[in-house]
């Protein structure tokens, strides 16, 4: 069984990015300061990432407001919207407001990639919003169906897969928390397949994984199953992992055993008894281990502690498959 | 005792004036500052005959100490609510600058792990409870003495509740304690532990001890109630554990939430005497943000209600005509208009000390335009 580990979503700002932005908020920093610290930042969280043995490393995301702002401010159609809390958090996003029918900027998002990443593509994770949560989370003015929105994002988060899988990236992360908070159903349910259609085939050969957290999943397993990609993501946190229905053996399962909601650290030998579980049940040809939603509801420390789970727990699986104790 | 219809009441925190931020660091007043200051007391005299005025208008700050300038604070705010003729006052939050930090500071039992990010460049400070929560002592006590001492209206007090203070926190002693993997169950068995624990424990002797000081009216304030609405048990457990046994007036402040997802279960507070909700956020752009009442009703529960009359997001100020319909409505929706106070729908600490007053005089005015139309029931 192959085992990959990763990020799955933005890591925190440390503290000296914390102290820096506030500072340039209220006037007492450059932004050229900032910048500097930003790009420092994003330097030593590849170092973290190369360090714990991640397959693929992101940067971290730390320039991002949110998901969505760097579509709704570059991409065509959008406006940036009011503070709208994200899911059950503490943390908000600004609600991108659809006027017209989006249309993609060749470029702009790649503009706004961590540049250490897209330095070194073949082993870049580009993390991007999912169609459907996109759709949905969206104040939708454009005169469209959500059916028809979540098709043509769909439509045009390929065409940004292309562009970037042109420029050598290796494995892209489609985020959904919305595919388990509100499941779709009939219609929507068929367009969301239709997208990731869309999706894996302008991927070429890259991995291409949907990533859901926040709610139980298992009502969902019915569609994930459905979904052409390469693996399908879990929040463990918020998963029953007994009830996990069966799954296609050709789709790699991802699972989030790292949670930031908390600070406790996970211990590996936990991930061991679930996957040996799992793997009593279905044979797991591919398994995908990250934090379970955002890390950045974790400040810096705790976060990068947490992490260390990972590697553990890819020892300990390997060690398992090896027939060792 | 008989209260007139429509009594107005504090919410929550005001912006803090500027020669107040000043003056705490030590600074001395400037122009504009010593405008405002001597523009307010023109207008309430809260400063009248106060300790630290002189010293505070010759530019001796430093001298003076930031205990004093907030007890100038604290009057400010009193009289600026008074002024406006509210009904139940407070201190406008003058001496707390946030309603988590310092609540866990007074406790044992957390640690503060760094800054999280709220959203864009703004961000707060959390802590793990990494132990048994332990008080350390009584808190809001002195402040509240302050208040008593000084009060022309009566008094109400705002704390921050067991499940909002737990919510903002990260629960680690708790979850350890949960055998294997911290799967849901294990989540939710943690966190009502931790929950309970902080009522009982903090959140409880605190109350109980504001009480043994006089304090009667006691907001318990649970802004995170709303986040997960899968938990409103866990809320109302928090709220009954912190109040057992204790009499005082305890009201429930919950805001920007899907009030009818919290329901019925919130009904389950049992000393929780006033419901004080954000509703005029919500009443606008052809949306009847007072319907949701009609749940209360048919839940039958016949509590009063706080009842937010204005926004406190947007600048434009609510005439009084507009708070008399809203009143109207929520009568009619509550079938009762005695169990109705008025009030802003949350604390006015985003807006100008001109934008609050001039809000707050509005649903002082426009209480009183409705208050002509009903026969109370109760006289």
């Amino acid at each position: 069984m192959q085992v990959r580990i990763g990020l799955t979503g933005p890591f925190p700002r440390s503290e000296a990015l914390v102290a820096a932005t506030r500072d340039l908020d209220r006037g007492r920093a450059t932004a050229e300061s900032v910048e500097e610290l930003f790009a420092r930042t994003e330097s030593e969280v590849v170092a973290l990432e190369q360090r714990l043995g991640f397959d693929a490393v992101t940067g971290g995301y730390l320039r991002w407001p949110d998901l969505f702002r760097p579509f709704a401010e570059t991409w065509e159609g959008f406006t940036v919207g009011p503070l709208t809390r994200w899911f059950e958090t503490n943390t908000f996003y600004r609600q991108p407001i659809l006027h017209a029918p989006p249309v993609r900027v060749a470029g702009a998002i790649a503009a706004r990639l961590p540049p250490s990443i897209l330095a070194a593509p073949e082993r870049a994770a580009v993390i991007l919003p999912g169609p459907y949560t996109f759709a949905g989370l969206l104040e939708n003015r454009s005169g469209e169906t959500e059916e028809a929105l979540v098709h043509r994002l769909g439509r045009l988060l390929a065409e940004e897969t292309k562009e970037l899988a042109a420029r050598g990236v290796t494995t892209f992360q489609f985020t959904e928390p919305l595919l388990v908070d509100r499941p779709p159903e009939r219609s929507l349910a068929e367009a969301v397949v239709t997208a990731y259609r869309s999706i894996h085939a302008a991927a070429g050969g890259a991995a291409t994984l949907v990533w859901t957290y926040g709610a139980d999943a298992n009502l969902a397993f019915p569609l994930l199953d459905r979904l052409p990609v390469s693996a399908v993501g879990v929040d463990l946190a918020e998963t029953d992992w007994e009830s996990i229905p069966a799954f296609p053996e050709r789709r790699g399962l991802g699972l989030g055993i790292v949670d930031p909601r908390t600070t406790l650290v996970e211990e590996a030998g936990d991930v061991l008894r679930i996957v040996r579980g799992l793997k009593a049940r279905r044979k797991i040809s591919e398994l995908w281990l990250g934090p379970g939603g955002s890390l950045d509801l974790l400040p810096w420390e705790p976060a990068t502690r947490k992490l260390h789970v990972l590697p553990a727990a890819r020892q300990a699986l390997a060690r398992d498959d090896r027939g060792g104790s | 005792m008989t209260r007139e219809l429509f009594p107005a009441q504090e919410i929550g925190s005001l912006m803090k004036p500027r020669w107040q931020i000043l003056a705490q660091h030590g600074d001395p007043l400037d122009e504009k500052a010593l405008g405002e200051f001597r523009r307010a007391n023109d207008r309430t005299h809260f400063a009248d005959g106060a300790a630290g005025t002189p010293e505070l208008l010759a530019g001796r700050s430093r001298e003076l100490g930031a205990e004093a300038v907030r007890d100038l604070g604290a009057l400010f705010a009193l009289r600026l609510f008074e002024n406006a003729g509210l009904a139940r006052v407070y201190d406008g939050e003058a001496r707390r600058i946030e309603m988590y930090e310092y609540p866990i500071r007074q406790m044992r039992g957390f640690q503060f792990q760094g800054h999280v990010r709220s959203f864009d460049h703004k961000y707060y400070l959390k802590a793990a409870v990494t132990d048994e929560v332990h008080l350390e002592r009584p808190y809001h006590v002195e402040e509240f003495d302050f208040v008593r001492r000084h009060a022309r209206a009566e008094p109400k007090l705002p704390i921050t509740g067991p499940y909002t203070l737990a919510d903002w926190s990260y629960n680690e002693h708790y979850l350890a304690r949960q055998p294997g993997w911290k799967g849901p169950r294990a989540r939710r068995t943690a966190q009502r532990e931790f929950v309970v624990d902080l009522a009982k424990r903090a959140i409880r002797p605190t109350l109980a001890a504001l009480i043994e000081h006089g304090c009667r009216v006691i907001q318990i304030d649970e802004p995170a109630a709303g986040t997960h609405p899968d938990e409103a048990d866990l809320v109302v457990e928090g709220f009954n554990a912190a109040t057992e046994g204790l009499d005082a007036e305890f009201s429930m402040h919950i805001c920007y939430s899907e009030y009818r997802d919290l329901l019925p279960a919130l009904l389950e507070a049992k000393r929780c005497r006033q419901w004080a909700w954000e509703f005029a956020n919500r009443d606008r752009d052809g949306r009847d943000g007072y319907e949701v009442l009609k749940a209360l009703a048919e839940y039958g529960d016949t509590r009063e209600v706080g009842l937010g009359v204005v926004d406190v997001h947007r600048d434009e100020v609510e005439p009084p005509e507009l708070v008399a319909d809203r009143i109207r409505r929520a009568a009619k929706y509550l079938g009762d208009p005695a169990r109705l106070w008025v009030n802003p729908d949350c604390g006015l600490r985003t807006r100008s000390i001109d934008v609050a007053t001039r809000k707050l005089e509005s649903t002082v005015h426009g209480a009183a335009l409705a208050r002509a139309e009903f026969q109370n029931p109760r006289a």
